[in-house]
């Protein structure tokens, strides 16, 4: 029964590690560039959640989540237009990467310098401890509600990409950037939202992860890493891919905290090690 | 356009200085001079990595720790001077990065750059729950009682000088031989230095193990000098951001790059943290401000800019695609390469 109730609480942070990848995924998918800077950004983001929690003490903690949101939302619209699109097109691929590597080393040291190194969380009192007994079965009401939430979003950004004006747009200028001008579409202004989106949806996911767990100013690179795994695991450009990607990371690493309980992520970056030899093009075979 | 001749007589000028340098200077400064050749090495190893065969590593660090390990424990085993058991350091990084090639050299360009990341984290994990190797405590070096410690700064920079110099000139050796050509030709363009009979993957294997095992014997020196190895310290992720940093801000893809990024580096802290009296954290954020302007500014580097706009070529192995401004500069390398 305990290991019933561990693969469930998996499954659950499983939810929220694919919260944490699929902003990474939607800008690779638009404009090729993996944005090593995603974890500080959602660390970024857990800092000023915590910030205005302590501003506002009489405000429920998770309402932060809405400025949050759109205060990365603008991060991301400004980062991108400012550094990221004077890269994008360069013919050199390791351009982007590098350059977002250098934002990630500086964010993370003003963080340091700026919050100090100490560890935090985001306290949402009764909520985070409370939990749903069925058939015997402990399962957390906070992580079930992340699953929700993670699926909801999915769900929601799947349809904008699918059905709204905006949608066809990112994905036309995802396909061919040089032909969508033709038709008006300034593609770095795209590029520009798509980033504030991607941003966005990592804020959900750092704050989420900080009500769950501790963060420090270093833990940008092992949310990285995770956003990372969970993107490839999940098979590149597919959203249902990564939730899947995310649970089987949250499973592997609930069952190695089981078995050795200061393994941290080992055994979730194992898995994708392993993953990698044997699969390499991930769990879902990757549709273009 | 330097000829074998000027640039043999400036190795023997250099060897002179790196020989004597230990009589003149104090020894905080030759600490500090070491610290530099040991991390020009590891900007040189990585430079070759992703300015040669364009694969960006974020996890080398792992392979400094490889080599760090396997010096301290070796030399523990044996009961020897370490200085005699240093070349085990390059060879057990080298037989890490031949096996883990295997995987790693399936994905391209960021998914390499993370998986070895990956990697470096798993290795780093398991050292520190490995008691064997001293778990997250870390191990001294068991054999330091048989250094000579009158000597023990010398000796580390004539082998950090020694190391240094011997890596540029190999460098330069490797890059102007055929095997550099075609090194470089497979950054260029895969698929156009294959259909000329260049074996990709072959180029890129040996650059990776050459890489990995300069980088070990760096890093067994660098902790060498420390008498104390702590897998945080060997394991850190900063060690790849010092050399990406280095070779990005002095020029990707050059040898004399990496020596302005060297300089700068260290001026940069020695400035920062000494009469500004700024905490590391501030520095590191004043190098990455620096990077990241030069990556939009100059995104081949500083060297690359200032070559071009001042004329003066060092150690010229660079050769540009075949564009009617650059005809002069083919002719030298293809001398090179024929000779």
């Amino acid at each position: 029964m305990i290991w019933v109730e561990t693969l469930i609480n998996g499954a659950l942070l499983g939810g929220l590690y694919a919260l944490l990848g699929i902003g990474l995924a939607l800008v690779f998918g638009v404009m090729r560039v993996v944005n090593i800077a995603h974890g500080e950004f959602m660390v970024l983001s857990a800092f000023c959640a915590v910030f205005l929690a302590n501003l506002f003490p009489t405000v429920p903690p998770l309402l932060m989540l809405i400025p949050v949101i759109a205060l990365s939302f603008a991060v991301g619209w400004i980062y991108q237009a400012v550094i990221v699109n004077r890269v994008v097109t360069s013919p050199d691929p390791l351009s982007p990467l590098l350059l977002t590597f250098g934002v990630s080393v500086i964010l993370r040291n003003v963080m340091v310098e700026v919050f100090g190194a100490d560890v935090r969380s985001l306290q949402v009192g009764e909520l985070s401890r409370a939990s749903l007994e069925i058939g015997g079965l402990n399962i957390g009401i906070m992580p079930l509600l992340t699953l929700v939430l993670a699926a909801l979003l999915f769900m929601v950004l799947q349809l904008i990409l699918r059905h709204t004006e905006f949608g066809r747009i990112v994905r036309a200028t995802a396909d061919r950037r040089d032909i969508v001008r033709l038709s008006g579409v300034k593609p770095d202004r795209v590029y520009n939202y798509v980033m504030g989106l991607s941003l966005a949806l990592g804020a959900i996911g750092g704050v989420l992860l900080a009500v769950r767990s501790s963060f420090t100013p270093f833990s940008g690179a092992e949310r990285l890493l995770i956003a990372f795994e969970v993107v490839v695991l999940g098979g590149l450009g597919s959203f249902w891919g990564a939730l899947l990607g995310g649970i089987a990371l949250g499973m592997a690493q609930l069952i190695g905290l089981k078995i050795d309980p200061n393994a941290g992520l080992l055994y979730a970056h194992l898995l994708f090690f392993i993953m990698l030899l044997i699969r390499p093009s991930g769990l879902v075979a990757s549709k273009v | 356009m330097p000829t074998r001749t000027i640039l043999a007589a400036t190795g023997l000028v250099l060897v002179a200085v790196v020989a004597g340098a230990p009589f003149v200077l104090n020894e905080g400064f030759l600490r500090l001079a070491t610290e530099c050749l040991l991390l020009l090495t590891m900007a040189q190893m990585w430079n070759l990595l992703a300015g040669y065969a364009g694969l960006v590593s974020l996890g080398h660090q792992v392979f400094i720790a490889f080599g760090a390990y396997a010096l301290f424990l070796t030399s523990g085993w044996l009961e020897v001077n370490p200085v005699w058991v240093l070349p085990v350091a390059p060879l057990v990084a080298a037989a890490v990065a031949a096996i883990i090639a295997f995987p790693l050299f399936r994905l391209r360009d960021a998914y390499f750059s993370i998986a070895i990341w990956v990697f470096a984290e798993i290795i780093g994990a398991f050292t520190m729950k490995s008691q064997a190797v001293g778990g997250t405590s870390g191990v001294p070096l068991a054999t330091s009682e048989l250094i000579d410690f009158d000597w023990f700064e010398p000796i580390m920079f004539w082998l950090a000088g020694g190391l240094t110099l011997v890596t540029i000139a190999a460098l330069y050796r490797l890059m102007t031989s055929s095997f550099g050509l075609g090194l470089m030709s497979v950054r260029d363009n895969d698929l156009a230095a294959m259909s000329v009979g260049v074996d990709v993957q072959h180029n890129r294997f040996v650059a990776f193990v050459l890489s990995a095992a300069g980088c070990g014997l760096a890093g067994a020196l660098s902790f060498m000098g420390n008498l104390f190895i702590a897998p945080l310290a060997a394991f850190d992720v900063n060690w790849s951001v010092y050399m990406m940093f280095i070779v990005i801000i002095g020029g990707i893809g050059t040898l004399e790059g990496p020596i302005l990024g060297v300089v700068i580096f260290f001026g940069l802290r020695e400035l920062m943290t000494g009469p500004l009296g700024l905490t590391g954290g501030w520095y590191l954020v004043g190098l990455g401000v620096i990077a990241v302007i030069v990556m939009i500014v100059a995104p081949r580097g500083i060297w690359p800019a200032l070559r071009d706009r001042i004329g003066v070529r060092l150690l010229d192995v660079h050769r540009t695609a075949p564009r009617p401004a650059a005809a002069s500069v083919l002719p030298s390398v293809s001398e090179q390469t024929a000779g």
